[in-house]
């Protein structure tokens, strides 16, 4: 049966593909065991066409979206599978993010064929990966002290885990149990795709699929083409920075620059002018760039366009090799997928706010405000790591005020509750609050950042990796900029101590930990009247989605 | 848990004989009203009067009840509009000092991740509206910190000034010690407004979940206990010693009274109500595993029930009108896609259809107003819809105005029919994929259920879809206009009571005190009701550390089996368990059920026939591709023991049952249409 694809059945085959990703989601939901995943659902999970193009993607994490098809590439080129096999890898140099990012990557192989007529890949953030400090996401210098590097390799061989590798990995990490469980559900995940992807093949056989995938990525294509036509022709150059690396005061330069094409609907992003890779662990892999820019060519799309490797067809990216959008080993590069990502953003839209100017927010908090703390429960006596982001203002928009206390851009993890903490670890929450005034006052006002205060309950090394304290969140348009992060800590004399944005502290029982994070910057000169900047009480002006 | 209407040993409730019992569920368009009459169940369809929905069940009571003593159990869309539209009440939220804001922050998620204009999500209680207690309860439940009467005075004249019309307060631990709670609620009391206190109507931890939900509840009180009270008062007038419940979401029934007090409970009301209105129906008819498959006109709702398994599925992590609430509900899956779901094509060139829908205003183009091709359009163009009888006749259908606008919006695609052709198919790929994920997501094989069809557009997909899911039977129930008005007639009255306990597992054999109390509270609160019931004990445990729980039943003799239970559930749902790893008891739950009367149609004599008396038409209709000649029944004509293959069409007054070839129907001894469904044609 030959088809010819038409606008139903691509509907139907979009349908199809991304029900693959989403059950696979489903799957590593339902059987990982860390809250991390389960709970703030952290994880991806994608299917790729048997030249290893994302065809479907789960809408999880806007930071993998660039990024799982470089982790496929990697499998592809250093794997010569077979059926049955399964691979695994983490390491930033050859297809991961940062280390407690691991991926898998399943090779589906329909009955007749010598040849992949899919891969499926699932990618977890795993709570510990070893490494110098509890939690993986400490201040490294270099690579070698953020937990075990696992290049691509077969994990699964011919349908049976190879347990000499699973047992060099969970040697490795700290809370090697949970580790176990999580990487199986992976596995798990990753056949749930397998079975749905051979289901996929029999019913459309081997000619339809390439016709139809072929189509998929090209009605990707054209909808972001359609959008890059609007653009006004030019280049257009934006900047911004990251505060420190955390080891030296240096600020560290996010440079960027697009140059539309509006007749052949194509950008070039130019990251020319980047800082040079830092000492610190804020360094980014070109993947994590990739996805940066992948995420700002999906918002220009409908919200429920399909991510494919056909979005990043009219993107040429250059990226200056060795800086710290595109970081080379030894670097460190935890806080380049939370931290140095966001900035991107920022920089990017700074970028294209020249171009469009009604099309985009201004800078929203930029920063994850990472923290993690670690030591031993009382209560238990056993050693426990806390981990968790704390969201903060979303920049204003043309014709709306910025979300307050809000997930911005790159990452959507939810808060834990402080009921479930307060059982779970010896804090006490003094305090959990819109932070008033911090977003940036204009015609439309940034979104609030967040308050939180969180006593210890007893001695404990607390690690912070935050930014935005220096450089703040830009107003557009004439907006204000919104408020600087801060943190501090008050011990029980009533002595308050203010922290750095990256930084590792023994603190005291009975000390009050306080971080305050950035509001969102502001758009439009301000009116005479100074409003209300907190956005979640006034009833919302309609939205006015673009296009 | 067992699931009503079916017929059980369990006590039932205590009722004058002669009683006329009554659902009455009210919808957007139309009153169902269902009654048993001499053991006979009969319908009757009224239209809605939206401006006071009491008239029209008013009006219903008096056309089949004149002069009789009744009792009528009511499904009410009151509270789900009100959330909604944002016109509940101006809310008055009383927490611990410093997280006033926490109602607004929620899980602070964005929820639409590629939009940078998404809409900035209104909180129920706007900010002047907020109040901080200086108290705190630490999760062990000592009291670390409480306000001074003097502090609490202040708080009662604040909050009078703010001109609140309704009272919610949640405290953080309020569940562990609920002493300041109550303080709190003692000191508003004077200002006589109606008061919600998160440790009665959700004493468990999770403080957001929890405060949303009794800040929902204070939101919905004051007008759902008008329109409750009032209701109950003018059916006592109109009929001596009437009574009213109401359906609950979670698909037990509740007094009028009690719903007045927590009306967080029923804001799924009608919606619950064909859910166990559809679950009954099968079980009668002999299915053991459903796939309910409920088309409207904007959304379709999707749920599963499996009598291996307490039946329909109940769940605590609701959200409605963008407002999550954590009592207990039935899980019920909604897509964005119905009837009235308009088709496009979008920038790159792919066949959308929905969320957007015409509404009942402009409506389908074929209603005469609308512009914009509809999935209602395409099955009229397709000869799935029976012009002349559509709801009784009383809209009538233009064919070719809907014939002139697809051909005009039809894109790149060759004819009207085939732009027609592939919006349902694009609709049904959306109905495929939610039952996917209420199936095959959960771990459920859909092959092994029986695909339970109703609502207006329901059976017009149901075989389709069947297919596309290898499902190999649908069943159309008989009322399919009214399923969930039965399903209200014949629920069992019930209430929840949770509590949260954070002990060790070790801890499970002594939960028998804690237990005690809450089947005390409840025999008393069914005691006032005048009915008596019968408790089932269950609790959510999880491994420690873990961050969700699972529910299994409890017996305090046998401790070691609801261990064992919980082993095998973690096992069956999530593919791994440990029974070394240490376990947590979180939360504990009661239900007490007083079971409705058992209720068995009588099965009529199946009479083997072709329908061919029902046959009323032979006309062209557009199955797999092809147009073919079939016959057009009236299903309220067919006869128990009917056969009839497709390609045919069975219409009726609310739905038309699209039968495609290879298909076979037959009609049961309780009018069901129970169709078998052979393996398609193909793509």
């Amino acid at each position: 049966m030959k088809i010819t694809v038409d606008a139903i059945e691509l509907a139907v085959f979009q349908s199809a593909v991304h029900s693959i990703a989403e059950e696979m989601g489903a799957a590593l939901r339902r059987t990982a065991i860390s809250p991390n995943i389960k709970e703030r659902r952290d994880y991806s999970c994608a299917i790729f066409d048997g030249e290893g193009r994302v065809i479907a993607m789960g809408d999880h994490m806007p930071v993998h979206l660039g990024s799982m098809p470089l982790s496929v590439q990697a499998a592809i080129e250093a794997i010569a599978f077979a059926p049955g096999d399964i691979a695994i890898l983490n390491d930033p140099y050859a297809g991961g993010t940062h280390l407690p990012d691991i991926t898998m990557v399943l090779p589906v192989f329909a009955a007749t064929h010598t040849h992949p007529v899919f891969y499926v890949a699932s990618r977890a953030h795993h709570a510990d990966v070893g490494g110098t400090f509890a939690g993986s996401m400490g201040p490294a210098r270099e690579i070698f002290q953020e937990g075990i590097r696992i290049p691509p390799v077969r994990i699964v061989r011919g349908g049976k885990v190879d347990q000499e590798i699973l047992d060099l990995i969970l040697l490795n990490v700290r809370t090697p149990l949970e580790r176990r469980g999580d990487l199986d559900a992976q596995i798990g995940a990753c056949r749930v795709g397998e079975m749905r992807a051979l289901e996929l093949a029999e019913r459309y056989g081997e000619g339809n699929l390439r016709v139809l995938i072929d189509e998929l990525l090209d009605y990707s294509e054209r909808l972001v083409r359609a959008e890059l036509r609007t653009m006004a022709a030019g280049s257009f150059h934006a900047e911004d920075w990251l505060d420190d690396d955390g080891v030296t005061d240096t600020p560290c330069r996010i440079a960027v620059e697009l140059r539309f094409d509006p007749h052949a609907g194509s950008v070039v992003i130019d990251f020319a002018g980047s800082s040079l890779q830092v000492e610190g662990s804020i360094n980014a892999v070109r993947a994590i760039t990739t996805s940066a820019c992948f995420y700002v060519l999906r918002c220009l799309l409908a919200e429920d366009a399909p991510a494919t490797a056909g979005i990043l067809r009219p993107l040429t990216l250059i990226t200056p090799a060795g800086s710290i959008v595109d970081a080379r080993p030894p670097a460190a590069v935890a806080g380049g997928n939370v931290e140095t990502s966001q900035r991107m953003v920022d920089a990017l839209l700074r970028a294209l706010a020249q171009a469009a100017p009604s099309r985009v927010p201004a800078a929203s908090a930029g920063t994850m405000s990472n923290l993690t703390i670690g030591g031993v429960d009382p209560r238990t006596g056993e050693p426990f790591t806390y981990y968790e982001t704390a969201a903060g203002g979303m920049g204003a928009r043309p014709r709306l005020d910025g979300i307050s206390g809000v997930q911005t851009h790159m990452t959507n993890s939810l808060n834990t509750p402080i009921e479930a903490l307060e059982y779970a670890y010896p804090f006490r929450v003094r305090r959990y609050a819109y932070r008033d005034g911090s977003g940036g006052a204009g015609e439309f006002c940034g979104g609030d950042g967040l308050v939180r205060e969180v006593e210890l309950l007893t001695d404990a090394e607390v690690t912070l990796l935050a930014d935005r304290r220096k450089t703040r969140p830009y107003g557009l348009n004439g907006g204000e900029d919104g408020a600087p992060g801060r943190a501090s800590i008050t011990n029980a004399a009533g002595v308050e101590v203010e922290l750095p944005g990256k930084c590792s502290r023994r603190v005291a029982a009975g000390s009050v930990l306080r971080i305050e994070t950035p509001g969102g910057g502001g758009w439009g000169a301000k009116p005479q009247q100074l409003q209300n900047p907190n956005s979640s009480d006034a009833p919302a002006p309609s939205s006015q989605r673009h296009p | 848990m067992g699931w009503p209407g079916i017929p059980s040993g369990r006590d039932s409730t205590i009722r004058e004989p002669n009683d006329l019992r009554v659902a009455i569920d009210t919808g957007g368009t139309f009153t169902d009203c269902v009654y048993l009459d001499d053991g006979e169940l009969r319908v009757l369809k009224l239209f809605s009067t939206p401006g006071d929905p009491s008239l029209a069940v008013l009006d219903a009571l008096n056309k089949i009840g004149a002069g009789r003593s009744i009792h009528v159990r009511h499904g009410t869309t009151a509270g789900t509009n009100a959330m909604l539209e944002r016109k509940g009440a101006r809310v008055a939220f009383v927490t611990t000092a410093g997280f006033e804001d926490t109602i607004a922050i929620g899980r602070q998620t964005r929820q639409r991740l590629y939009d940078w204009f998404a809409p900035i999500p209104i909180c129920l209680v706007p900010r002047e509206l907020r109040f901080g207690v200086p108290e705190r309860v630490s999760a062990e439940g000592a009291i670390l910190c409480s306000p001074t009467d003097h502090e609490l005075a202040i708080l009662a004249e604040q909050v009078r000034a703010s001109g609140a019309q309704s009272i919610a307060i949640s405290l953080l631990f309020s569940f562990a010690n609920p002493e300041t709670e109550q303080r709190v609620e003692a000191a508003l009391r004077c200002l006589g407004l109606p008061i919600s206190t998160s440790h009665r109507i959700l004493p468990e931890f999770r403080e957001y979940e929890r405060a949303s939900t009794t800040v929902v509840n204070a939101y919905l009180a004051p007008l759902i206990q008008t329109y409750l009270l009032h209701l109950e008062e003018r059916v006592g007038a109109q009929h001596a010693g009437g009574r009213v419940d109401v359906m609950q979401s979670s698909g037990g029934i509740v007094s009028a009274r009690v719903a007045a007090q927590e009306p967080v409970r029923t804001v799924l009301s009608g919606p619950a109500g064909g859910v166990i209105g559809a679950w009954q129906m099968a079980r009668i008819a002999g299915f053991e595993k459903i796939i309910g498959f409920d088309m409207g006109g904007t959304s379709t709702d999707v749920f599963l029930a499996d009598a291996g398994t307490a039946g329909a599925r109940l769940t605590r992590e609701s959200v409605v009108a963008g407002v999550p609430i954590s009592v207990p509900m039935l899980e019920i899956h909604t897509a964005g896609a119905g009837g009235g779901s308009i088709a496009r094509f979008d920038a790159g060139g792919m066949l959308r259809v929905g969320p957007e829908s015409a509404g009942a205003e402009p409506g389908p183009i074929c209603f005469g107003r609308g512009t914009q091709a509809t999935v209602t359009d395409a099955n009229l163009l397709l000869g799935r819809l029976d012009a002349d009888s559509f709801l009784g006749g009383s809209v009538s259908l233009d064919r070719q105005r809907a014939e002139e606008m697809l051909r005009a919006q039809k894109g790149s695609l060759a004819t009207a029919e085939e732009f027609a052709a592939g919006i349902i198919r694009v609709v049904e790929t959306q109905m495929e994929k939610a039952i996917r994920v209420i199936s095959v997501e959960q771990g459920h094989d859909p092959r092994h259920f029986t695909l339970v069809a109703f609502g207006g557009g329901g059976p017009l997909h149901a075989c389709s879809l069947a297919r596309a899911l290898r499902i190999s039977r649908v069943m159309i129930p008989a009322m399919p206009g009214a399923l969930s008005a039965a399903g209200m007639l014949f629920a069992d009255t019930v209430r929840d009571y949770s509590q949260t306990v954070m002990l060790s597992g070790e801890a499970l054999a002594t939960l028998d005190p804690i237990y005690a109390e809450m089947e005390q509270r409840a025999i008393a609160d069914f005691r006032a009701e005048g009915l008596h019931g019968s408790a089932e004990r269950t609790a959510d445990l999880r491994y420690r550390g873990q961050g969700y729980e699972l529910n299994v039943p409890y017996d305090s003799h046998a401790v070691h089996g609801t261990l064992q239970t919980f082993h095998h559930q973690h096992q069956q749902r999530y593919g791994f368990s440990d029974v070394a790893r240490p376990v947590e008891i979180v939360n504990l739950r009661l239900r007490m059920i007083a079971a409705a009367e058992p209720y068995t149609p009588a099965q009529r004599e199946l009479i083997a026939g072709d329908g061919s008396a029902a046959c009323y038409a032979k006309r062209a209709v557009f199955f797999d591709r092809r147009i073919l000649p079939s016959r057009f029944y009236r299903r309220d004509a067919l006869l128990p023991g009917d056969r009839i293959a497709g390609p045919a069409m069975i219409t009726e007054y609310t739905s038309a049952t699209a039968l495609p070839p290879g298909c076979m129907a037959l009609v049961d001894g309780y009018s069901n249409l129970v169709i078998t469904v052979n393996e398609g044609t193909g793509e």
